[in-house]
């Protein structure tokens, strides 16, 4: 931010107004910008400004050991870090050859999708307060804290877990861990008919998501959108489901859709996904005790670890969409090249850019937080 | 009608057409292609039109500075197939330029304007090349391997010795912060 680019600039007479929302914006998750040009209350262009928040991590992680950049990825999107260790241990584990035993997988799919549940929780209290609903806010980020709780528990970290290894995952469950968990199930889904009439039937919330920066799905897949924003627009299309991992496909979820693409529509395929993590979540609660053995399989000594030369390219569903590692070795103890693609990456910029055009400048946040964009993910 | 697993054993046939290209699966969903960089637009566009890879995944980039090239690799998705393939190219670091697939592929100008931003390859064709993260920064694209972090934080930035009271107090009784 030097003073010298941003000079006041003198332009001949117009209508419009250019306005930055953002970096620093309650309407922005995260430091992030969108340069808008609005005539009267209606946006005529719109350019994402991003770069706040880079860390350089992709060049960090080429002068650290494979087992140390467990510790950089999950501060690569806040709100949901595991599935940026998960993914990028799976990465390496494709490229070491090694088995990842039955248990670990388990427990990842746990921790992916209590992860899961935080963010979707965390995207309703956002989403909610570009609306002007605060107790919907406070309500979600409530009841994400009881999420943190058992995160501290099993992984030790409250937001950034560092539970995984290449091979397996760090430590066994603390004592009754399936009990609390299903306690907290329990409580979550008691829950989902408060968080209903408090706002998913709200009607405030519905006029003003209803028909809030829509693309058809011709339009979805043209601009590489993913995930829930993707379901929103009626492509019945998951990772875990069709390009399955860890033990996915032995799990019995529904993926929810919606067709009008709209913001109603992604808050409202979230909604749902929330009941299917809790139905997962039941199913590896149920099958933990039955799935004995290590939680990692032998690995060489982490700080001498040359990984064999090679390349992988490993997708989880993340709760913002695709997410993938693309790691290369060229044989020795740090990765030669690790590319992190995020679904913000299209999301935060391309979606943005295109369906903040046309909109009224008061519903930009709304359709910046439907997106469920993740600005770290941007700049990495 | 064919199954997909048809599908993609035709895709295989037709695929070998393409003069230099090498074919190596791995897994199911799984296919790696090397092609030259000339064939890759026809490559692609084929992949699009008849084999229903309409998901641009990603473009990375890799710096094989030892053997004075940029590696391309572009990962292409089929929802229809559940396939995923991914077409590797190598172009020379210097000019460090290639044709950019936006007209094929959309998300393209994001993974384009980044591997310019970081790498330094420029895209002819993308339609925006200008800096997006780094906006200030007018030092060497970063993740070009001659790019050294360490090198640059030492150039670059003064050393301020860190001695509070606990911390002296801490190394009087024999302790101290690992080296």
């Amino acid at each position: 931010m030097r003073p010298e680019n941003y000079q006041a600039v003198s332009q001949p007479p117009s209508h419009e107004f250019e306005l930055n929302i953002g970096p620093n914006h309650p309407g922005i998750e995260g430091n992030y910008a969108l340069k808008i040009k609005v005539e009267g209350d209606m946006v005529v262009a719109a350019k994402a400004d991003a770069g706040y928040l880079h860390r350089g991590f992709e060049k960090l992680m080429e002068g650290r050991l494979w087992m140390q950049n467990i510790a950089l990825v999950p501060r690569i999107c806040v709100p949901d870090p595991a599935p940026m260790e998960i993914c990028y241990a799976l990465g390496v584990e494709a490229l070491g050859g090694l088995q990842l035993p039955e248990r670990a997988q388990w427990l990842r799919v746990m921790q992916l999708e209590l992860s899961r549940l935080a963010a979707h929780l965390f995207y309703f209290g956002g989403v909610a307060a570009t609306m002007g609903m605060y107790s919907n806010m406070f309500w979600g980020v409530a009841d994400r804290d009881l999420i943190l709780d058992l995160f501290e528990a099993f992984t030790g970290g409250r937001v950034y877990s560092m539970y995984n290894v290449p091979g397996g995952v760090r430590r066994e469950l603390p004592d009754d861990f399936l009990g609390r968990l299903g306690a907290l199930l329990d409580y979550l889904e008691s829950r989902l008919p408060d968080y209903d009439r408090l706002f998913f039937s709200n009607y405030v919330m519905l006029q003003r998501t209803r028909g809030t920066g829509s693309m058809t799905q011709q339009q979805a897949l043209e601009w590489g959108v993913t995930g829930p924003n993707l379901r929103a627009c009626g492509l019945a299309f998951d990772v875990r489901r069709d390009d399955p991992y860890l033990v996915y496909d032995q799990l019995e979820f529904d993926v929810p859709t919606e067709t009008a693409g709209d913001a109603l529509s992604r808050i409202l395929v979230r909604r749902n996904e929330l009941l299917q993590s809790i139905r997962i979540l039941r199913q590896v609660a149920a099958q933990l005790p039955h799935v004995a053995g290590p939680v990692r399989c032998p690995i060489p000594n982490p700080l001498a670890w040359n990984i064999p030369p090679g390349e992988s390219y490993t997708r989880v569903e993340s709760s913002k969409g695709e997410l993938a590692y693309y790691c290369v070795s060229s044989g020795g103890d740090m990765p030669w090249r690790v590319h992190v693609r995020g679904p913000s990456q299209m999301h935060a910029v391309q979606v943005l850019e295109n369906l903040a055009v046309g909109a009224r400048l008061e519903d930009v946040a709304q359709i910046i937080f439907s997106l469920d964009a993740c600005p770290p993910e941007v700049d990495r | 009608m064919k199954t997909g697993k048809q599908l993609v054993n035709w895709l295989d046939t037709v695929l070998r057409e393409f003069e230099g290209v090498q074919l190596r699966h791995s897994g199911r969903t799984r296919l790696r292609v090397d092609v030259g960089a000339d064939a890759l637009p026809a490559l692609l566009e084929l992949l699009q039109g008849l084999g229903s890879y309409v998901h641009l995944s990603a473009i990375s980039c890799v710096d094989w500075i030892d053997d004075d090239e940029f590696e391309l690799v572009y990962h292409v998705w089929s929802y229809e197939l559940l396939s995923l393939v991914s077409a590797h190219i190598r172009i020379a670091r210097e000019p460090g330029t290639y044709l950019s697939i936006y007209d094929l592929y959309k998300p393209a100008a994001f993974f384009e304007r980044d591997i310019h931003e970081m790498f330094g390859v420029f895209f002819e064709g993308s339609p925006d090349m200008e800096k997006f993260i780094l906006t200030e920064w007018d030092g060497p694209p970063p993740m070009r391997k001659e790019f050294d972090t360490r090198k640059f934080v030492h150039d670059t930035f003064g050393w301020q010795d860190y001695n509070p009271q606990w911390l002296q107090a801490l190394k009087d009784r024999g302790g101290g912060i690992v080296k």
